[in-house]
């Protein structure tokens, strides 16, 4: 659950830099962009792929439990408690707290949501995804797998996106080694530096996540479907999260991080409707198109250079569009 | 926020010549101040020389790329002297866009008595003049006068963050984010790009150039770093386009320390080869190693600068700390190498002895000609009096910039917008 709240936040706190760098003197700096969509990247993996906070990571045998962070704290969360497992009280109180955090999900993947039940992803855009996120999967692998089952009910979605589910899929090849590793052109093609165990984990509780994430989710963004429908996906979180700002004051802390998030999407949707419309097959060649556009007038549009899947939903492609 | 104020004083780089008679510093606002080493007097044996302002120019200014919209930072990012040829200086600074050769002079005498020019440059009327005279020489007041020689534009499109002197003294090299460029000092109008790491799909980006240095004495090797904790040796007579390595250095990642700023943290910041051309020393976000040229695998030595900040990884991302680039430098033998740190400290490590010393820049804790007292970061459990504690650590005090003399034990450390130079205790 704090894993959730921390990546959570983590995002946020990346949107904001990313954003941040737009108005700052001296141009878009690629090199902190660069690190900071790779953590942004990381971030929502382990968010998007931990819909059940009750299953955590299966630490190594004999390492020692930590008690999860304070909300509040700066994060020894992670990074200490990576791969350890919760208290169990943590699962008690998780049915309250897990359906907001879920929001800030959806405009991140609206596709998910609305995905029916056990639909197949393309091999595109699995192997798309594989082998960039390697890296940051790596050591994700392992809070996948848990939720495997649970997640299949939310099922894959159409048209192929990533997203968690993904994700998952990778994690289901127990090799630990994701398939689009040999695949992937770009310069992770091996596995680099992949924590790729795939250690037994504990029997876990799955709470009912999925079935509550779908139609909240559905609910929330608003978003009809996923990339498929093209028509400027980014327009409807916009409204959402104009209501959902709105309404975020009265709403837990999640969710006024939720409306800033939605926002910060919306802003950067704003700037690049084509990008956004596209689907990760047909739209790979229109995102090229883009970047050929600011390819030619170079350091401008350097905010395009992220990188970052094409592959991503609309959320993530609003990233790499700004 | 007080800080505001001095922004444009912020000092970027910190370089001495070749025989350390030179200090040079460049700031935020695109000034570059050298400072000149007094010569020793036999009056006062005890006093070593001290440093002194020497000559103060502006080297960049605020541009705007109309073009592409564009502010460009006059920030001087760089300075690298050339080795002294003649009677006058010269040195290299660079802000993100363009490289500037610099030349120091120095005029001590003037010439005086023109015939149709009188003493104040207003020009004679010819039909007054009766008399013809040559112009003397005559002696005036030391001007030290700083003139931009050439001026290497328009060649780079992402951010440049060094600069690099061939040791053949013709060429150099600038690298940005995905390339390097080698100029021929002469040659304004082009240079020759060497390395090119950007892919043909801007979203294949995954790793971008941090740092790049020429070899002290082989005019053919250099070296270049990148966000991915990695070093790259190439050899300019393999190809012309040194985009495949002959060597690359690499240290497996330890899983144990995975987290969400693993990647940030193994980003290199700086590299530096020893003065022996043997070793090459890179600084990341925590450690600094020392890799051997013959050795790719993994560093001869890593040292930790400060661990004790590994637990607090986010809150260093959320004030964008963790984004600070230290630089490293070699003392004259390459046997202790420094490094800086948070709350003004910065860090020296004895390669031979394995024994390290943290020291504090600060006018409060040092009186001039006061020995330097060790400082203590204590991580946890009790503190002791001397000790600061992990939380006390003012993040917003960091010294990025450090140069050591290349024969003495005279080191400069650049705090902020202050330079404070310490020198050996002479017995």
């Amino acid at each position: 659950m704090e894993f959730k709240l921390e990546a959570h936040r983590i995002v946020s706190i990346s949107l904001g830099k990313i954003y941040n760098s737009r108005v700052q003197r001296g141009g878009i700096k690629l090199h902190k962009n660069l690190l900071v969509s790779l953590v942004l990247r990381s971030a929502r993996q382990v968010y998007l792929s931990d819909p059940c906070p009750g299953l955590y990571l299966a630490g190594p045998a004999g390492s020692p439990a930590v008690p999860p962070p304070q909300p509040g704290e700066p994060a020894a969360g992670p990074p200490a408690g990576w791969g350890e497992p919760p208290p169990p009280a943590a699962g008690a109180a998780w049915p309250e707290i897990e359906p907001q955090p879920e929001r800030p999900a959806d405009p991140a993947a609206p596709r998910a949501g609305d995905a029916e039940p056990g639909a197949p992803m393309t091999g595109a855009g699995e192997t798309v995804r594989g082998g960039e996120v390697e890296a940051a999967e790596a050591a994700w692998r392992r809070v996948e797998g848990p939720c495997e089952a649970a997640e299949g009910g939310a099922g894959g979605p159409a048209g192929g996106s990533d997203g968690f589910p993904e994700g998952l899929r990778e994690a289901r090849r127990h090799c630990g080694c994701p398939p689009g590793a040999a695949d992937r052109p770009g310069p992770l093609g091996a596995c680099p530096r992949v924590d790729c165990c795939c250690a037994p984990r504990p029997a876990e509780d799955e709470p009912p996540a999925p079935p509550a994430v779908g139609p909240r989710k559905r609910g929330a963004a608003g978003v009809g479907g996923g990339p498929a429908p093209g028509s400027s996906p980014l327009k409807k979180p916009r409204r959402n999260s104009e209501e959902q700002s709105g309404g975020a004051a009265e709403e837990e802390e999640e969710e006024m991080e939720t409306g800033n998030v939605a926002n910060l999407i919306s802003i950067f949707g704003s700037s690049f409707s084509g990008l956004l419309r596209k689907s990760p097959g047909g739209g790979r060649e229109e995102g090229e198109g883009e970047e050929s556009g600011p390819e030619a007038a170079e350091p401008g549009q350097i905010c395009c250079d992220k990188p970052v899947l094409r592959d991503i939903n609309p959320w993530s492609t609003a990233i790499v569009a700004f | 926020m007080e800080l505001e104020k001095t922004r444009a004083d912020i000092i970027s780089t910190v370089e001495f010549n070749h025989t350390g008679e030179l200090l040079a510093t460049g700031d935020k606002g695109g000034r570059v101040v050298i400072f000149q080493r007094e010569q020793e007097s036999k009056n006062q044996v005890h006093r070593r020389g001290e440093y002194n302002v020497y000559s103060t120019f502006q080297s960049h200014e605020p541009e705007f790329d109309y073009l592409k919209s564009l502010e460009i930072e006059e920030k001087i990012n760089k300075i690298r002297w050339l080795p002294q040829q003649n009677a006058a200086y010269f040195l290299l600074s660079t802000n993100d866009k363009t490289v500037k050769l610099w030349k120091v002079s120095e005029r001590d005498k003037r010439p005086e008595g023109y015939n149709l020019k009188d003493e104040e440059g207003r020009l004679r009327d010819p039909a007054t003049i009766t008399t013809l005279r040559v112009p003397v020489l005559r002696p005036m007041d030391l001007m030290v006068e700083a003139t931009p020689r050439r001026v290497f534009a328009n060649a780079h499109t992402y951010h440049i963050n060094s600069i690099s002197v061939n040791s053949d003294y013709e060429t150099y090299m600038s690298a940005d984010d995905l390339r390097i460029n080698l100029w021929n000092f002469e040659i304004t109008n082009q240079s020759f790009n060497i390395v090119d790491i950007k892919p043909a799909n801007m979203e294949e980006l995954t790793e971008v150039i941090t740092a790049a240095e020429f070899h002290p004495h082989h005019c053919n090797s250099f070296v270049y770093s990148s966000s991915k904790g990695t070093i790259r040796l190439c050899d300019m007579r393999a190809s012309a386009l040194c985009d495949r390595h002959s060597k690359f250095f690499e240290e497996p990642e330890d899983p144990s320390n995975r987290s969400f700023f693993s990647e940030i943290i193994s980003s290199i910041s700086d590299v530096k080869f020893s003065h022996s051309g043997r070793y090459i020393m890179t600084r990341d976000y925590l450690t600094v190693k020392v890799w051997d040229l013959n050795m790719e695998n993994r560093p001869i030595e890593t040292y930790q600068v400060h661990d004790y900040l590994r637990s607090k990884l986010c809150s260093l991302y959320e004030n964008d700390c963790i984004f600070d680039k230290f630089e490293c430098v070699w003392n004259g033998s390459d046997s202790v190498i420094m490094t800086g740190s948070y709350n003004n400290f910065f860090r020296m490590f004895d390669r031979n002895t394995k024994r390290d010393v943290t020291l504090e820049a600060s006018r409060e804790n040092s009186k001039p000609r006061a020995i330097l007292k060790p400082r203590k970061v204590c991580v946890g459990g009790k503190r002791r009096k001397d000790e600061i504690s992990v939380d006390s650590l003012d993040f917003s005090k960091k010294i990025l910039h450090t140069a050591w003399h290349p024969s003495e034990n005279i080191i400069a450390v650049a705090a902020t917008n202050n330079l404070y130079i310490f020198q050996d205790k002479v017995n």
